[in-house]
């Protein structure tokens, strides 16, 4: 949680922020700070709490415990009304009484803005998102990728000093959310937006984000860049929410000088991390550091179980130390000889190797 | 193989429309017989009694009641009287029915069930029982007086205030039902979304959710009204002889004057102004609704 503190940590800053719905704690304690014009994408399983934090924010949720503060103001028992930001809804939650241009103005005219300057903002807005000539169309006539769009338009339209968005692609289809995503990032950016967005998608999170919360159980587990946050995962869980791995259980065997030598079921292997002899651990390595063929200083045997093709790239997946656990390579080209059966040599350097305590409610969920 | 697509394909284009029946429009046919005999038959019968006069078909019974400014009074009597308890079930029954949909679990079904129970209590049941208490020495009278609101005790029973209450208690869950309905149907989101967009609770319930709830308020109020106008138990014991309206009237022509003409002529009267009331009523909802809801 330490990684890459931004220069101005305070814009939005949460701290200690506590939520229990009836008996089961949902946010214990959480800290976050964004930066101004900073996108900061909170992931995690579904019931990690990411949506009940956003909630909070937008002040929509009271907190047990803790503070939100924005731009310099103590926001926590701020009505939602009086806070300056936008949300953009899982389901768009647009008004579906009223048009188009009508939800977007909706905003403006709650917050008083001079009767004149409306039309033009709001024409202003629609053509960020594209969505100029649907004006007077009823809300709930628009396709899922139109309504999302004048989401973000009626959001935006009021300059919050803020813009929370909850999953608001959950509902495209996977070529339009791309699409829209690379649109969106573009959109905030140009307008200097600070945001912060709950996903449970990592592409999308990876994509879109200067910095990733990732949650599990209430709790932020890993706060850093996404470059970071998949070479370098602070837990076993965030290296198997973020990204493919291949995960093996071992026992230290040999320890010293940031070295370790971990027994696993598939053999002896090499990495770098400070346990005492005897720990359990979990080793973590990324498909493609895995080398199909060849020798390095880290070398297993595995059967090869199925070739997935994706096109850039293919997916080789091997038995791993039992029957439901795999190794994942992954290579630019489906090597000569990878026929389901073969056994083949698989390496990766010492350095690839990821090493995390055991924890036995991940081995079973792994 | 070789048949030509345009004989095969293209289905003989009618010359004259024809009746197209939905096969689902025959769900509602038993219903539609029953209503048929047991409603609308009857109902030609009274037309033609209302339309009899001695020599052929006569406006006579209407021409003859209209002149009278006693029956403009029951006119009046039922229209007031039919609005105000509109009016208390809209203004009870409103709040009611977002406590009710916005409830959960056990509450809520406490709550539904509270407010579906009372109909299995027969009016008469309930008209008798409001004559106790909104007599001088009655639950209401005592309380109001308790209260310092009143200084000395009232009779309550036998004024339009008292029919008022009583017809509300019984109409009331006819107002409930149909807005909980609408309301249950309406996204929360909506005025949470309205409230990160700068509207105060006030104005997010001006703008997003009585639009929203209109068509069920419309409902509502077609359903109460159209059973307030045409009540004939909650007045018969609550108010008595001296308060006439065009049911107990109706009621009075046939019972005990044995006029089938005048009878007939304040049914049919009943019966416009009720029809009037729905029919414009829905047109409403139809147009306000016209957003529908998510």
């Amino acid at each position: 949680m330490s990684e890459s503190l931004p220069s101005d940590p305070g814009f939005l800053a949460i701290t200690g922020a506590e939520k229990r719905f009836g008996a089961s704690a949902v946010l214990g304690g959480v800290d976050l700070a964004v930066a101004r014009g900073e996108f900061v994408s909170l992931l995690g399983p579904s019931g990690c709490g990411k949506t009940t934090l956003l909630r909070i924010v937008a002040g929509l949720v009271s907190p047990d415990r803790g503070r939100v503060a924005l731009d310099g103001r103590d926001i926590t028992r701020t009505p939602p009304h009086r806070r300056d930001i936008g949300v953009v809804f899982q389901n768009y939650a647009l008004f579906p009484h009223l048009t188009v241009a009508e939800n977007v103005a909706f905003g403006l005219k709650a917050k008083g803005h001079p009767r004149a300057g409306i039309g033009g903002t709001v024409s202003r807005f629609l053509d960020l998102v594209q969505m100029a000539p649907f004006a007077d169309r009823r809300a709930q006539a628009l396709s899922g990728g139109q309504q999302q769009r004048v989401a973000v338009a009626r959001a935006l339209a009021v300059r919050p000093k803020l813009l929370l968005l909850d999953e608001p692609f959950s509902a495209l289809d996977r070529k339009l959310r791309e699409a829209m995503q690379i649109d969106l990032k573009r959109l905030l950016r140009e307008l200097g937006i600070t945001a912060l967005f709950v996903t449970h998608d990592q592409d999308e999170a990876l994509t879109m984000s200067d910095r990733i919360a990732v949650m599990n159980h209430g709790a932020i587990e890993q706060l850093a860049d996404p470059v970071t946050l998949y070479r370098r995962p602070a837990s076993a869980f965030a290296l198997g929410f973020v990204g493919l791995s291949t995960r093996i259980p071992g026992l230290v065997r040999e320890a010293g000088d940031g070295m370790l030598r971990v027994e696993t079921p598939l053999g002896t292997v090499r990495a770098p991390g400070r346990f005492l002899p005897g720990s359990p651990v979990l080793l973590g390595v990324r498909p493609e550091r895995i080398r199909v063929g060849g020798d390095g200083p880290n070398t297993i045997e595995a059967a090869l179980v199925e070739v997935a093709f994706q096109g850039a790239r293919a997916h080789l997946f091997f038995a791993g130390p039992d029957g439901n656990r795999t190794v994942l390579a992954e290579a630019p080209e489906i090597p000569a000889g990878a026929v389901p059966g073969a056994r083949l040599r698989l390496s990766w350097a010492i350095e690839d190797t990821l090493v995390f305590p055991a924890e036995p409610a991940l081995r079973e969920a792994a | 193989m070789s048949v030509p697509a345009t004989v095969s394909a293209a289905p003989v284009p009618a010359r004259w429309p024809r009746l197209r029946l939905d096969p689902v429009a025959l769900l509602a046919l038993p219903a539609f017989a029953y209503l048929a005999a047991a409603y609308g038959w009857p109902l030609l019968v009274l037309l033609g009694h209302s339309l009899s006069g001695p020599d052929g078909i006569s406006l006579a019974p209407f021409a003859q009641f209209l002149s009278d400014p006693f029956s403009w009074r029951v006119i009046g009597n039922t229209l007031r009287s039919a609005l105000l308890v509109t009016l208390v079930c809209l203004l009870a029954g409103y709040p009611a029915a977002i406590a009710l949909a916005r409830a959960r679990g056990a509450v809520q079904a406490l709550l539904l069930l509270s407010v579906i129970l009372p109909l299995s209590v027969g009016v008469v049941v309930k008209a008798y029982a409001w004559q106790i208490v909104l007599r001088r020495d009655g639950v209401v009278s005592q309380a109001l007086v308790g209260l310092g609101i009143w200084d000395a005790p009232q009779r309550l029973l036998f004024t339009e205030a008292g029919l008022v209450i009583g017809a509300a208690n019984v109409f009331l869950p006819f107002m409930i039902l149909p807005i909980y309905a609408v309301i249950r149907l309406i996204d929360p989101r909506l005025s949470e979304a309205a409230a990160t967009l700068g509207a105060s609770p006030v104005r997010r319930f001006l703008t997003v959710t009585l639009p929203l709830t209109l068509p069920g308020i419309v409902s509502g109020i077609a359903f109460v009204f159209s059973l307030a106008v045409s009540m004939y138990v909650v007045p018969s014991l609550v108010i008595g002889d001296r308060y006439q309206t065009l049911a107990t009237l109706t009621g009075r022509a046939f019972l005990f004057m044995r006029d089938e003409r005048l009878g007939s002529a304040t049914a049919v009267i009943l019966l416009a102004l009720a029809v009037a009331v729905v029919v414009g009523s829905t047109a409403l909802a139809r147009r306000l609704g016209g957003g529908g809801r998510s």
